[in-house]
């Protein structure tokens, strides 16, 4: 699949009743629900796909499973922020419950990322046609963000797609996602799972997404930056 | 149905055709291709379900194939693959793997499908590296 190759005049395998661009189709969000060009390209992107693979890096939820269940994809979900989280609790409890005295490892972020990328992320390379990593690179680590970036990189099948969310200022609130239709999500507030680390400058962003061979950004009127990434 | 109660542990295969109940521990294998296998609130399992319909409420570590339909409780942790007819997934549940719908009956047949689990274990190829 290549991005400039591919042409909008075949009709996109994931087409529905509401891709048709009109005025909602600038990307802008209203309420909890944001209409996203960003997601309309993805699934462009990843209409060619007979059987394709999406992988949802938030939380599953029933519409966003189904949404793509129905275009015959198959959808794996790994809550990555909430796995992080879990497992700082768990390196903490077990640091705490160990005996007084007992000599303790050296323990650095870097280790902690790396013991946690030995139980998440594990799937085969070039396995999935598509990641929906939302805005979770916003919220993650900094010795963290880097592992991630490569074994997502790793997980993508040439011509596949990320598509990330990028706040231009901390969030009011923590947010999980959930596809409603072709260029629609869904916002919803949740308890904070992380805590915002980073604003990205687009310099940043392109560096993080560095080995992609190419991006493409949307800006939506709240200022949230939606940015396509194509390995 | 036959209940595996709170505080009650199991390892081995169940089979047979009588729904089951789960709210205790379990380890191993379920088979149960034309009855229900419920995990209540409080159930741990360690196991591959098969099953004509398969409902989560607690904790499962296994991969799920259901003749009919397989639900996720709002409480319920998942990790491993599903392959069902039908899903339906409550807010709240939790779900580490891979979610393939099949036509009905189709799940007891399919013997191709790769599972979560299996992918869990597979090593992290380099991105030049080929998984297929």
């Amino acid at each position: 699949m290549s991005w400039v190759a591919k042409t909008r005049i075949n009709t996109p395998a994931v087409s529905g009743p509401r891709d048709k661009p009109g005025p909602a189709a600038v990307a802008g969000s209203s309420g909890n629900v944001r209409v996203s060009n960003g997601l309309k390209e993805f699934l462009w992107l990843i209409s060619d796909s007979e059987q394709g693979r999406i992988l949802d890096l938030g939380p599953v939820w029933q519409a966003t499973v189904s949404f793509f269940i129905e275009k015959g994809f198959r959808v794996s979900t790994e809550d990555l922020l909430r796995a992080w989280k879990e497992f700082l609790a768990s390196e903490e409890e077990d640091f705490r419950r160990a005996p007084v005295g007992n000599e303790t490892p050296k323990v650095s972020p870097t280790m902690f990322a790396d013991k946690f990328l030995d139980n998440a992320l594990l799937y085969p390379a070039e396995h999935f046609h598509g990641v929906l990593a939302w805005d979770i690179f916003d919220y993650l680590d900094a010795q963290l963000l880097p592992k991630v970036m490569d074994r997502v990189y790793s997980m993508l099948r040439p011509g596949g797609a990320v598509l990330s969310l990028f706040h231009s200022r901390t969030p009011e609130r923590f947010c999980r996602y959930r596809i409603a239709d072709m260029q629609t999500f869904e916002l919803l507030p949740a308890s904070t799972v992380s805590v915002h680390a980073r604003v990205f400058q687009n310099r940043e962003i392109l560096d993080i997404f560095g080995k992609f061979r190419s991006s493409k950004t949307f800006v939506g009127r709240d200022q949230v930056r939606e940015g396509l990434f194509l390995k | 149905m036959t209940t595996i109660s709170s505080g009650l542990k199991i390892s081995g295969e169940i089979s047979g055709t009588s729904d089951l109940y789960i709210d205790g521990e379990t380890q191993g294998k379920i088979r149960l291709t034309n009855a229900r296998v419920t995990v209540g609130p409080n159930g741990r399992v360690q196991a591959d379900i098969e099953a004509r319909e398969i409902i989560i409420e607690g904790s499962v570590q296994g991969n799920l194939k259901a003749g009919e339909r397989v639900q996720l409780g709002a409480q319920s942790k998942l990790q491993g693959s599903v392959l069902t007819p039908r899903f339906a997934i409550e807010d709240g549940a939790r779900l580490r793997g891979k979610v393939e719908m099949v036509r009905t009956g189709a799940s007891q047949a399919s013997s191709n499908t790769e599972s979560a689990a299996d992918a869990a274990k597979a090593k992290v190829m380099s991105a030049s590296g080929k998984d297929e």
